[in-house]
């Protein structure tokens, strides 16, 4: 993975102090509230309904063992002895005090993390595929692309105060986007051009939150030469023309939408056409460069399918079930990607404990070169497993609830911290996690249902991404209670849609039944191919909906 | 006088900013951009609103002006950042660039950044204790107004 060198540890370093200064003289009453707002924000740092949260950025998801042990070491001295993997490839930590924040910082960036730049309306985290340069399919690694924009947008001076926040993320997979791309204010998606050259197509305003949107393209081709220039062209539009006036309207989908994409397009093209071939075009040596950092580890020669895997599989369901769910085919013979998952029932999804993360870190030292990567959906992943070692992780897996078989199944749900922490949330979203756990236990079942993504958000800034699942449930208040609004269709993939929502929103306690009911009409309307997106696109959305709302005679 | 920041000093303001019709411009007058272009004439500079892109002096000489202003309505709104670069970078302005309006002193590495050297901060802003944020960070990955090379031309 990226190693720093003198120059970014300087600049992590001089940010620690910058922050601790900013944060004596807010303390100090020096800094107003207002003031200490922004700049705090581009620290990854809110105030929350009881305590602070900090976001931690763990860029396009790459972790070493070390990076998390220190990970889990400060949730333990700092915080509550566990730490949330959002959905972009962070971790957030929900109770520290803010006068200890910039200690945290400051050992976070003795193993090269830092929390810049996570939250604001500023460029944040560039986030890609987690199986990154461990796939057959792919057509390039991403990651050198990810870590030149993780440099080009960090501490950029002009994009600091941007109408609202702007997500980056890269897919380099013709078969797969598991970055959610399309969802995203600039997706990249790395091809090759007939020449066989690298370049980019681009998507741009896409985004979830109040109006959800599916990107659209705004270029075929960018070649990776001109990739920071016209990003540079793109973000400078929409830093003069997004609008200021209405947070909610600030997004650069709004933009695109309201001005329409070919007009859009025009205005970042005469942009670009006075800033191509400029100092920022990228020379091929500094690809090399980025590249040299994620070259393969010292795979062995192995083949694939071992004794012992395959006697495994033959006799033992729970394994065979866990390998068929939680472990993906690897480039190398011989190895296998698997995740580690972080939805097993009573825990709320995407938090682990300070010893899950150091359990994470020892299994990935064991079995996968000391590092690990974090999934958009939420779970951590060891990339480089040898076959023959399978089992024995799985048992490790096991002792430590990361084996929890559901990958991409309808308990691997996505979920924000909801308001249960989250000041802005209108609704908790952990309990309707719990209970949908708690009514689809049964793991035949589960596998009956197959691959179903369910999403929860809290409230309408969609951190769970509610719009892009297959079932989405949106925490919403209603004179002060707690309902929930359920929609279906949604998709993140290269299929990416906005899901519909349903009717009139529930009660809490309704949600697991009306679930089951969705569930109950799949099932009983699905072709032997189908998973439940492919059937809610062919019958559309009536049947689900007269099953839910239904009278009880 | 009012005092500002400018090239790293507290300075006394020179110049006055006109910030309504009744002022009559003059050569130590720094007179709204859209004013001015109804009514040309020699002064000490111009300003900008938030609103107001530099691609309205396309046509205008600006070497006539000693400085040029960029006004910040509340210091989140970011357009002054893209504007002070364009006019150094693209329409070549090589005088004094002033931050205006309600912008603050920890902005103050990001505004020198895309060029600003003054900076006329709000009256209840202590000028000895912004001057101490007046810094970059000491490297920086992108190119700038300053330099225009980023960080893999240098490395």
């Amino acid at each position: 993975m990226y190693q720093y060198d003198a120059i970014d540890h300087q600049l992590v370093a001089e940010r620690v102090a910058q922050f601790r200064d900013q944060t004596e003289r807010f303390l100090n009453k020096e800094l107003s509230e207002q003031e200490f707002l922004p700049l705090r924000l581009q620290n990854g740092l809110y105030v929350q309904r009881y305590a602070p949260m900090l976001r931690v950025a763990i860029p396009y998801g790459m972790l070493s063992s070390n990076q998390l042990r220190t990970l889990a070491d400060i949730s333990r001295r700092y915080d509550r002895g566990y730490g949330h993997f959002s959905t972009r490839q962070n971790l957030q930590f929900n109770w520290p005090k803010l006068e200890d924040v910039p200690d945290i910082l400051a050992e976070l960036a003795e193993v090269e993390m830092h929390a810049i730049q996570t939250s604001g309306n500023c460029i944040r985290n560039t986030t890609t595929d987690q199986y990154s340069g461990v796939i057959a399919d792919e057509i390039v690694d991403p990651r050198p692309y990810c870590e030149l924009i993780r440099q080009w947008s960090t501490f950029h001076p002009e994009y600091a105060f941007l109408p609202r926040k702007f997500k980056i993320a890269v897919n380099a997979n013709e078969n797969a986007d598991r970055a959610a791309t399309q969802v995203h204010d600039i997706g990249l998606h790395i091809k090759k051009n007939a020449a066989g050259e690298i370049g980019f197509k681009v998507i741009v305003g896409g985004g979830l939150g109040r109006t959800p949107m599916v990107g659209v393209t705004i270029s075929d081709f960018i070649p990776r030469a001109d990739l920071l220039t016209y990003l540079e062209a793109i973000v400078r539009v929409y830093n003069q023309h997004g609008r200021r006036d209405n947070k909610y309207k600030a997004r650069i989908k709004i933009l695109v939408k309201a001005l329409g994409i070919d007009e859009f397009r025009l205005r970042v093209e005469e942009e670009w056409k006075h800033i191509k071939n400029n100092e920022s075009t990228v020379p091929a040596a500094e690809f090399d460069r980025l590249q040299s950092f994620f070259t393969e580890p010292e795979y062995q020669t192995l083949t694939d399918n071992p004794s012992n895997l395959t006697e495994k599989l033959a006799d033992s369901t729970g394994f065979s079930r866990w390998f068929e769910r939680n472990t993906f085919p690897h480039k190398k013979a011989g190895y296998r990607i698997v995740t580690l998952t972080l939805k097993k029932a009573g825990q709320a999804p995407g938090d682990a404990t300070a010893e899950q993360m150091e359990k994470a870190a020892d299994l990935a030292d064991k079995y996968s070169f000391n590092e690990l990567r974090v999934s958009h959906e939420q779970n951590l992943v060891l990339a480089d497993v040898q076959q023959d070692q399978l089992v024995d992780l799985w048992n490790d897996c096991k002792e430590a609830g990361f084996a929890t078989p559901t990958l991409g199944l309808l308990t691997d749900m996505i979920c924000c911290p909801g308001g249960d922490f989250c000041a802005l949330a209108n609704a908790k979203s952990i309990p309707i996690a719990e209970q949908i756990q708690a009514e689809f236990d049964n793991l035949d079942y589960l596998y009956d249902i197959g691959e179903l993504d369910l999403n929860i958000s809290g409230c309408m800034n969609a951190c769970g991404h509610h719009h892009v699942g297959n079932i989405g449930i949106l925490g919403v208040d209603k004179k002060g209670e707690e309902f929930y609004q359920v929609s279906i269709g949604g998709a993140s993939g290269h299929d990416a849609s906005i899901g519909k929502i349903l009717g009139p929103s529930f009660a809490q306690e309704e949600i697991s039944r009306v679930i089951r009911k969705l569930v109950d009409v799949y099932v009983s309307q699905r072709t032997a191919e189908e998973h439940f997106i492919d059937t809610y696109r062919r019958i559309g959305i009536t049947q689900f909906k007269e099953a839910v709302y239904a009278k009880a005679n | 006088m009012q005092k500002l920041i400018k090239d790293g000093a507290i300075v006394d303001n020179q110049y006055v900013l006109a910030q309504n019709d009744d002022t009559v411009p003059d050569k130590n007058t720094i007179v709204a951009v859209d004013k001015w272009l109804e009514n040309p004439s020699a002064v000490a500079g111009i300003w900008l609103n938030s609103d107001q892109n530099p691609s309205l002096l396309k046509d205008v000489d600006l070497d006539q002006f000693d400085v040029i202003g960029i006004n910040f309505p509340a210091f989140v709104d970011g357009r002054g950042f893209t504007y002070a670069r364009l006019l150094r970078e693209r329409f070549n302005f090589k005088g004094e660039l002033r931050a205006l309006g309600h912008f603050i002193p920890d902005q103050l590495g990001y505004l020198l950044r895309v060029g600003f050297n003054s900076f006329d901060f709000a009256e209840d802003v202590n000028l000895e204790s912004a001057l101490k944020l007046h810094k970059p960070f000491n490297v920086k990955y992108q190119g700038d107004a300053n330099d225009p090379r980023p960080i893999f031309l240098r490395r």
